[in-house]
């Protein structure tokens, strides 16, 4: 059944799931590269991949708990064992009338993912695997210009004229969380001719390669966004054609007043960049043919909808919207759907954080998805009762990750615990299986079939790209996606009527006019070609409420949210005495964060090939003040929690912020607990302990905190 | 001689090190069920330099593999003639029969590039992918580099490459067979 050769498929080291083609020999993968009919590249990640796939490591058999939670101690069950524990809860919780209590936790490969669906037809909530990097992005995208921006991916770098500009703002494309031909795009446009900027508190690869580094303080991009509209307005260098044509009506004008006192000056005190930057960066803009912006860590703050907001109000007054170069703005590819389609739950009516305690704190938020950060708040809220988990890692990427464990031990009176169930699924050893009841052998992306179709996604957006198996899966290890299909099966089966996951992505894909077959005989990939600019002309409309651009977010006015705020998140401005530092928690491209299976790649924890090692970068003039040296160990403490952890000078960072890479720490597993290396967020506050910094209309914050560092 | 070679663009090599795993893969240097950190071979490898004090920082990332010498001091080293300069390509290839183990390439190679399989008692190295350019396809690392830093040719016509983009050549880089560049 499996051929030789080099077979295209679908990388899944990272989220960015780019198309690559797999070398297989006599049943065994030996190689990987891009797909030349994708964007012919992978990265360190996809080339490690084969790593993952082998490891001795792997996870073969269901298990199922034996100890206590948290004791690590299993038995192999058998598929039909595991299925039926699965089958036996969700079917008491939906009796007692509480079926939304069941929230499953995973990056869905495809809006109408599998399991989703699954999660659906059993009436309870999906949470993104990861907390919600670019919710803030998302909703202030959604209530500005009606759509879903292309996700993580805002700018097409590959249509970036001579002299626009590439501005990275807290973002690391060369990470390869984007399509690994990110990379090679931004620097062939700048072979071009094209500037690329980049502001960030650590000088990265990013900063390397930049035209200009702008050092800021953490969370400053709004103050720093709005100090430059600030001056392409009062100094008339926006686009006033494009403002004319498509704001709405009267939006101009308040923003004209809006923005009157937020000057480069009065900015630049906030974000520490100089006025003379702020205003150069608004010259640069004023005279480029184009300019985008790509932002993530700041996307991730408690201001991240104020930031979201300023990022739409630059994009709009200098005309870049769906331009080359600019903002591209989304195409949806009519996949057809699976009928009949169960319905989704209603979130308003019954999401687990509403029916909670804090439920009024929550009424503006509405993002469709739920918080993941939530969880322990709603274990202990007595809210959240069935809990699954596939392809994300809670018990050590969840803000005040240590809140999540102990919420998944907690008991009630009668000493049953209070999450009655918890299901992962996993490739390899995580930290999220030893609190398990149920440990599912998911497969790896070379064993498995998968639609990724994601419209908004970091490919590009609205294609369709085939992950297929091109070897035998190891041992018993079953896609989580054929899992929730048969569980749906036995379950709702007037909701799963077909045979199985490949008839589900033939149904799909019927929408376009493909199938599964095709789209092997034609390299994995589907895309109707270019996605064309300027939609918005030939439409005649933006998808707002009043077919405009809406700068100003009325339905916010009465809570004072209708502009953005150009001051530094909450969760930075507070305890800076106590807490002197910031601590900017960082990624690189060797770990997919904190997904077990490239944790556990001992290629990607290689010193040669990966990255083996997480000390707290200081800049000298800081630890010179703490009297601390290069290698020395140090505490470095928040108000909720501390680690130990050796420190490096370097001058790749500003003074007054301490820096670590986000998603160390594992407990488990032989490769990714080498070293004694911490996780971020034993340091970061459990989200539902600190509601009143979280962006509760769609941003999120988490990953950030103020520390303080002593020997 | 003709002399094949690879051009590593340092404008370009931001340093991810996809290369060095690619390689890895091809050569089968690796044993992915069981090799742990730390313990495994590698023909290529990632060098930087990061240069200035805060907030005035440039920094420079670039590869290194075997440089297919010109006057080749491991082959001088050896004393089985395990290790020889291909007439046809330059590039310099070790001879997995002959080799006795002894260790005295490794200790001579400036660059040091050279592996040691414990194991089977012989070194090995970059061999600029010979299997695969004698059928005149490019290096894997030059195939897989993310960011397109690298490219493969004759070392001559590369060197005009370079010239016609613009690019300087890293004098004290390049003083064998694999050239360094950067915009002048
Ligand atoms: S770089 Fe080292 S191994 Fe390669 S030819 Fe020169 S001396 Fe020999
Ligand atoms: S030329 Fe081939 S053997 Fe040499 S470093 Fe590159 S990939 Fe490895
Ligand atoms: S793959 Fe290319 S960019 Fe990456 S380290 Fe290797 S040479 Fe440099």
């Amino acid at each position: 059944m499996y051929e030789d050769g080099w077979i295209p498929t679908i990388c899944y080291q990272c989220k960015a799931e780019c198309a690559i083609l797999a070398r297989v020999e006599n049943g065994v993968v030996k190689e990987v590269k891009g797909n030349p009919q994708g964007r012919d590249k992978a990265c360190v990640k996809g080339m490690a991949g084969i790593t993952s796939l082998y490891s001795s490591e792997r996870l073969k058999f269901p298990m199922k708990r034996v100890g206590e939670r948290g004791s690590g101690k299993f038995e192999r069950i058998s598929w039909e064992e595991a299925m039926g524990i699965m089958e036996k809860k969700l079917t008491e919780l939906h009796e007692r009338g509480e079926a939304h209590k069941f929230t499953y936790s995973m990056f869905p490969h495809s809006v109408t993912d599998p399991k989703w669906r699954f999660v659906n037809a059993a009436g309870g909530f999906i949470s993104t695997g990861l907390p919600h990097c670019d919710s803030g992005k998302i909703m202030a995208m959604m209530h500005t210009f009606g759509c879903f921006p292309n996700h993580h991916i805002a700018p097409m770098y590959h249509t970036v004229p001579k002299g626009g500009l590439m501005i990275l703002s807290g973002r690391h494309p060369f990470g390869c969380l984007d399509d690994a031909a990110v990379p090679k795009y931004i620097l062939d446009a700048k072979e071009r001719g094209a500037k690329l900027i980049v502001i960030d508190p650590i000088f990265r690869p990013e900063a390397a390669k930049a035209d200009w580094w702008i050092p800021i303080k953490p969370g400053g991009d709004a103050s720093l966004f709005l100090g430059v509209c600030h001056y392409l307005l009062t100094n008339d260098l926006y686009d006033k054609e494009f403002c004319d044509k498509w704001v709405r009506e009267g939006d101009m004008d308040n923003l004209m007043a809006y923005i009157q006192d937020k000057t480069p000056e009065a900015m630049s005190k906030i974000c520490d960049v100089p006025a003379a930057d702020i205003i150069k960066l608004a010259k640069m803009a004023a005279e480029a043919p184009s300019a985008c912006i790509d932002a993530f860590k700041s996307i991730m703050y408690g201001n991240a909808m104020d930031w979201g907001h300023a990022w739409c109000l630059f994009l709009v007054i200098t005309g870049n919207l769906d331009n080359p170069g600019g903002q591209p703005l989304p195409e949806i590819a009519p996949m057809a759907p699976v009928e009949p389609v169960p319905p989704a739950p209603d979130v308003t009516e019954l999401g687990y954080h509403r029916s909670g305690n804090n439920r009024e704190k929550f009424d503006n938020y509405n993002f469709f998805l739920q918080p993941t950060w939530y969880a322990a708040q709603a274990i202990k809220d007595g809210t959240l009762k069935v809990f699954f988990a596939s392809e994300c890692n809670p018990a050590l990427s969840e803000m005040g990750s240590g809140e999540w464990r102990k919420a998944v031990t907690m008991k009630d009176d009668n000493d049953d615990y209070m999450l009655e169930l918890l299901v992962v699924t996993e490739i390899m050893p995580s930290e999220t299986m030893k609190w398990a009841d149920l440990v599912l052998p998911d497969q790896t992306n070379f064993e498995r079939w998968e639609l990724l179709y994601m419209p908004w996604w970091y490919n590009f957006g609205h294609c369709a790209a085939l992950c297929q198996p091109v070897v035998e899966p190891i041992g018993e290890a079953r896609h989580a996606n054929r899992v929730f299909i048969e569980l749906g099966q036995r379950m709702f089966p007037e909701y799963f009527a077909f045979k199985d996951d490949v008839e589900y992505y033939d149904i799909e894909l019927s929408g376009v006019d493909m199938s599964v077959k095709e789209l092997q005989e034609n390299g994995g990939i589907w895309s109707p070609g270019a996605v064309g600019f300027r939609k918005y002309e030939d439409k005649g409309k933006f998808d707002t409420p009043s077919g405009k651009i809406e700068l100003e977010w009325q339905m916010y006015k009465d809570i004072g949210q209708d502009w953005p705020s150009p001051e530094l998140p909450q969760e930075y401005r507070r305890g800076e005495k106590d807490f002197p530092f910031i601590l900017v928690n960082f990624r690189t491209i060797f770990l997919n964060n904190t997904g077990a299976w490239s944790q556990n790649n001992a290629q990607l924890r290689d010193p040669v090939s990966g990255l083996d090692a997480n000390p707290c970068l200081l800049n000298p003039i800081d630890a010179k003040k703490l009297g601390v040296a290069d290698g020395d160990t140090v505490t470095m403490e928040s108000s909720t929690g501390s680690v130990e952890i050796p420190v490096m000078l370097t001058e790749r960072i500003i003074p007054g912020c301490a820096g670590i890479i986000h998603g160390f720490g594992q407990t488990v597993g032989k490769v990714a607990s080498r070293g004694s290396w911490v996780n971020d967020n034993e340091l970061i506050a459990d989200a539902g302990s600190t509601l009143d910094e979280q962006d509760l209309r769609g941003g999120e914050a988490h990953v950030s905190t103020r520390v303080k560092i002593y020997k | 001689m003709r002399q094949l070679s690879i051009m590593v663009d340092l404008d370009r090599c931001i340093g991810c090190k996809t290369c060095i795993v690619a390689c890895r893969n091809h050569h089968n240097i690796i044993d992915h069920e069981n090799d742990q950190p730390g313990a495994m071979a590698n023909y290529i490898r990632v060098e930087s330099k990061l240069e200035g004090t805060y907030p005035e920082l440039r920094e420079d990332s670039w590869v290194v593999m075997c440089q297919h010498c010109k006057k080749v001091p491991c082959a001088k080293a050896c004393e089985y003639d395990a290790i020889t300069k291909d007439p046809q390509t330059g590039i310099v290839l070790i001879d997995q029969e002959k080799c006795t183990g002894c260790g005295e390439c490794i200790e001579k190679c400036p660059y040091n590039v050279i592996q040691f399989n414990k194991e089977d008692n012989y070194a090995h190295k970059c061999n600029l992918c010979y299997d695969r350019v004698i059928h005149g396809l490019t290096p894997v690392c030059v195939d897989v580099c993310l960011t397109d830093a690298l490219s493969f040719g004759e070392k001559e016509i590369l060197l005009m490459q370079a010239e016609a983009r613009g690019k300087k050549m890293i004098k004290k880089m390049s003083t064998q067979s694999i050239i360094y560049v950067k915009n002048a």
